[in-house]
């Protein structure tokens, strides 16, 4: 069993409310910079679906001393790279440097950060909204199996729940944005008191604070954000929920998806361990079973389980089972349903002892990179309040036992608490095929 | 308010080097190593000379059928008690074929890593081929061809590489193979690929983490000790082109709504002498953010998410592509948008704050390329595969910095072919096929999706 790393940090709060995350690493020339800013699409109001996403574009459009394309030029002039992520949660902006460049990323992070009105205009609006729209377009809409993602959002969360729709919204949404929109969202959620900023990589702590300071420390705060839409919603589906969906694809494929505990809950712990045991890597139950032993499912590169880390009211885990070529589709969700409820009624030690191995390595790499470990400082600060958990969820996870993962699956993955989402081709492209 | 509105300069910059790394033989095998210290995670993997450059005509995808059954169970176990034994070390395998090599092995957590490679010893050396493995994993393939295909960026590429490349070359074909050969292919093809090519002699082993307290020899041995070593030589592939001139298909998917656009021709292989100043020049017509492809493409007109471009380069041979999914409607002017910036660099090259700009990006980014064990292990499986000199990233990064404005006019004139562009669109051709049939791109031929 690999030792356990730690990653020593230091945490401070600038008077306007920033949060500041610093941790050294000199191993390399390099620096992370990463902000989280508290506000994704959980939060954005009816009709305007697919605007917290729209707004992070914007983001990279110029700021108050930030001409047009510059944001990315300066960055790349510095031999960085770049990029910025939004999901129901929290929107993210994040920035590789060679280490020397620290002071160009924090730069442009603070002047995004308070000065963004100043560039903010309607053809960039409009040019942005084309964009995303043909980032819908390319990423689900003209792809196969497309819309599961949206599927699986609101078949399990009810009409007006923040989760209810995927951060990428909808067409007509997007197509209303206005103006009047992004400077309002920015003023109410764009704030150094609803950010955190995490700084990772071969830097003097001291230095990089001072910096901080100079930066950032000008920016007021805002202060009296508006209470989100609440997230509360009964830990559980209660039922089963079926739908099928026929399309243009090459093969059946399965999606179940089950309400769990959020992110950083002691059920979400146990999920995590569970999810190997289950489905991730080639010694797992599904990979036997369905994969070698049985040849109903197709091989994936990453795990056939996963758990999303959701912190309002429930999270999802989702299963994702695409079936080899000419199998029933009822007999390959047969066999899953199977596999799971043996999970259920028992899970070995050796099970366990593998799962934990694969976990353990599986966080080494996660956060073997600055920019993912600066990434998961800024995460476990934003969404549960301390950085310094990135130094307890592995010793939690080696914990779990074999009688948990049996206990707490069968609660999670349980026939009543289950979303099944299947993918069918549709009748015409298989009259082709037999033709 | 107060924002700082003077822009910030560097600090004194650390130097940076490639990490050193160490060739030497051992059990008449070559073993390349580079210590990072203080890395929990070490990557032990065998490169060989064994990519789909080297498949018999006909066979194609045969080497990555040899790549995915080295992990379906050996001598020793089944598939499933290998897969078991290397999760119980925290070591994951990756094993995957390009078009100039084979390459296999684990990321492990450094303590591990003798284990890990006598488990890659196991699966390269002892793996055991047995009829129903093969059949799985050909037929496992076979699948996932027909989700690649029903994704357009993938169906796009197909249909580019068969329109560019004559029938007589592999390169016309997908570099994992596609339906057609793997169906072919018998298990004996597979059993026959696997002991022409992985031999000894072919192979190379690459360990890379904190070495300190590894016995490298050891691994060394673990891997090639006894090694069948009959001499196999390298294969030359035929990278013949099907024809000059410029050429369009449209490859029929009704109801698309976006349109998955290339453009391009074939290219020079890795070792052309403007290396370096071709692929800047191509940096700025299509390979960065602020790319004139990506400019105009995305960030000026909206069509797509995005624009790109760039140079292919494999050790015999290579292509030039540009690509972008657009809104359907706007397939005809997207695509001669395409066509104008290629043409524009190749005529009038670039502009000195272009070249500023992409020199300065090309060269800072080394350090944050290499930072860690995974991409240093991977950039030593390109010396490998590529012959390259001990000094070859620092010296490639040199380069880079001083490669003039003449040089890339050079390049773009040269190594860009405005007339031999070969178009691919996968896309509703009803929607789209007679304006795409005004632009001049040549002839247009309308192929029906095959899945």
């Amino acid at each position: 069993m690999a030792t356990i790393a730690h990653y020593p940090h230091t945490e401070h709060r600038l008077d306007n409310g920033l949060r500041v995350v610093i941790s050294e690493d000199h191993l390399a020339p390099v620096v992370a910079v990463n902000v989280w800013y508290d506000v994704g699409s959980r939060h954005e109001v009816l009709g305007r679906t697919g605007f917290a996403h729209l707004f992070e574009h914007l983001m990279f459009q110029g700021s108050a001393n930030v001409g047009r394309g510059e944001h990315f030029a300066l960055i790349n002039a510095a031999g960085g790279t770049l990029n910025g992520t939004t999901w129901c949660d929290r929107t993210n902006y994040f920035e590789t440097l060679p280490s020397h460049h620290l002071a160009t990323g924090l730069w442009l992070e603070a002047d995004r950060m308070g000065g963004l009105l100043d560039a903010l205009d309607q053809p960039n609006l409009d040019n942005q909204r084309e964009v995303v729209k043909n980032e819908k377009r390319q990423t689900r809409d003209n792809q196969p199996y497309g819309s599961w993602l949206e599927q699986v959002h609101s078949s399990c969360y009810p009409a007006g729940h923040p989760y209810h729709h995927t951060t990428i919204g909808s067409m007509e949404d997007l197509d209303a944005a206005s103006l009047e929109d992004a400077r309002a969202f920015y003023s109410t959620w764009y704030a150094p008191d609803n950010a955190v900023l995490s700084v990772v990589g071969d830097v003097d702590p001291a230095t990089v604070l001072e910096q901080v300071q100079r930066f950032f420390g000008g920016i007021p705060p805002k202060g009296g954000f508006p209470t989100p839409p609440s997230t509360d919603i009964a830990p559980r589906l209660g039922r089963e929920v079926r739908r099928t969906v026929t399309d243009r694809v090459p093969v059946p494929r399965i999606f179940v998806a089950y309400r769990t505990a959020p992110f950083g809950t002691h059920e979400f712990d146990v999920m995590q361990v569970a999810n190997i045991v289950l489905g991730g890597g080639r010694g797992s139950r599904l990979y036997k079973a369905l994969v070698l032993d049985r040849q109903l499912l197709q091989p994936s590169e990453g795990s056939a389980i996963d758990s999303w880390p959701f912190v309002g009211g429930a999270t999802l885990t989702i299963a994702d089972l695409a079936a080899r070529e000419g199998v029933d589709v009822d007999q390959l969700e047969e066999a899953y349903h199977h596999e799971v409820a043996r999970l259920a009624a028992g899970v070995t030690r050796d099970e366990i002892e593998r799962a934990h191995a694969v976990i353990t390595s599986d966080w080494l790499h996660h956060l073997s990179g600055v920019d993912g470990r600066a990434d998961t400082f800024s995460q476990f600060a934003t969404l549960l309040g301390d950085p310094g958990l990135i130094n307890d969820v592995l010793p939690r996870w080696l914990a779990v036992g074999a009688d948990e993962v049996a206990e707490v699956a069968g609660q999670v993955l349980a026939p009543t608490n289950r979303a099944v989402i299947t993918f069918l081709p549709d009748a015409e492209d298989e009259q082709e095929a037999a033709a | 308010m107060t924002l700082i509105t003077d822009r910030p300069s560097p600090s004194d910059p650390r130097p940076w080097t490639f990490p050193a790394f160490e060739r030497r033989e051992v059990a008449g095998g070559r073993v390349i190593t580079a210590h990072l210290p203080g890395r929990p995670l070490a990557v032990t993997s065998l490169v060989v000379d064994a990519g789909a450059s080297s498949e018999p005509l006909g066979q194609a995808g045969v080497a990555e059928l040899v790549a995915r059954a080295l992990s379906e169970g050996t001598a020793a176990r089944d598939a499933y008690g290998f897969g078991v034994a290397g999760e119980r070390l925290g070591a994951s395998w990756r094993a995957s074929t390009d078009w100039d090599s084979l390459r296999c092995g684990f990321e492990v957590p450094v303590g591990e890593l003798a284990a890990a490679t006598d488990l890659l010893a196991e699966a390269v050396r002892d793996a055991a081929f047995a009829d129903e493995t093969l059949k799985r994993v050909r037929d496992e393939r076979l699948d996932e061809i027909s989700i690649e295909l029903s994704q357009p960026a993938a169906r796009a590429g197909a249909a580019f590489a068969a329109e560019v490349f004559a029938d007589s070359s592999r390169y016309g074909r997908s570099e994992a193979g596609d339906e057609g050969t793997i169906s072919a292919l018998a298990n004996d093809d597979i059993r026959a690929f696997r002991s022409a090519r992985l031999r000894r002699s072919l192979a190379t082993l690459v360990v890379v983490g904190d070495l300190d307290g590894a016995d490298v020899e050891a691994l060394g041995r673990s891997v090639f000790d006894g090694w069948d070593d009959s001499a196999e030589g390298s294969v030359v592939p035929d990278v013949a082109v099907r024809a000059a001139g410029r050429r369009v298909v449209i490859v029929d998917r009704p109801g698309s709504v976006q349109s998955m656009l290339m453009v391009g021709h074939d290219g020079p292989p890795r070792k052309v002498e403007d290396y370096v100043a071709m692929t800047t020049m191509s940096m700025i017509l299509g390979g960065m953010f602020s790319s004139r492809l990506n400019m105009k493409i995305r960030e000026e007109k909206g069509y797509s998410y995005g624009a790109f471009g760039g140079y292919d380069t494999r050790k015999h041979g290579g292509m030039f592509l540009a690509r972008s999914a657009v809104q359907s409607e706007v397939t005809a002017p997207a695509l001669a948008d395409i066509v104008a910036e290629i043409e524009r660099m190749h005529a009038g090259g670039v502009e000195p704050d272009e070249l500023e700009q992409a020199r300065a990006y090309r060269a800072g980014v080394f350090p944050i390329s290499f930072a860690g064990t995974a991409p240093v292990a991977s950039g030593l499986a390109d010396v490998v595969t590529h012959g390259f000199a001990d000094d070859h990233f620092d010296a490639l990064r040199a380069r880079v910095l001083t490669v003039t404005k003449a040089e890339l006019d050079a390049s773009a004139r040269t190594r860009l072919r405005p007339d031999d562009l070969v178009t691919v669109v996968v896309g509703d051709a009803e929607v789209i096929e007679a304006d795409v049939a005004g632009l001049g791109l040549g002839p247009v031929t309308v192929v029906p999706d095959e899945d």
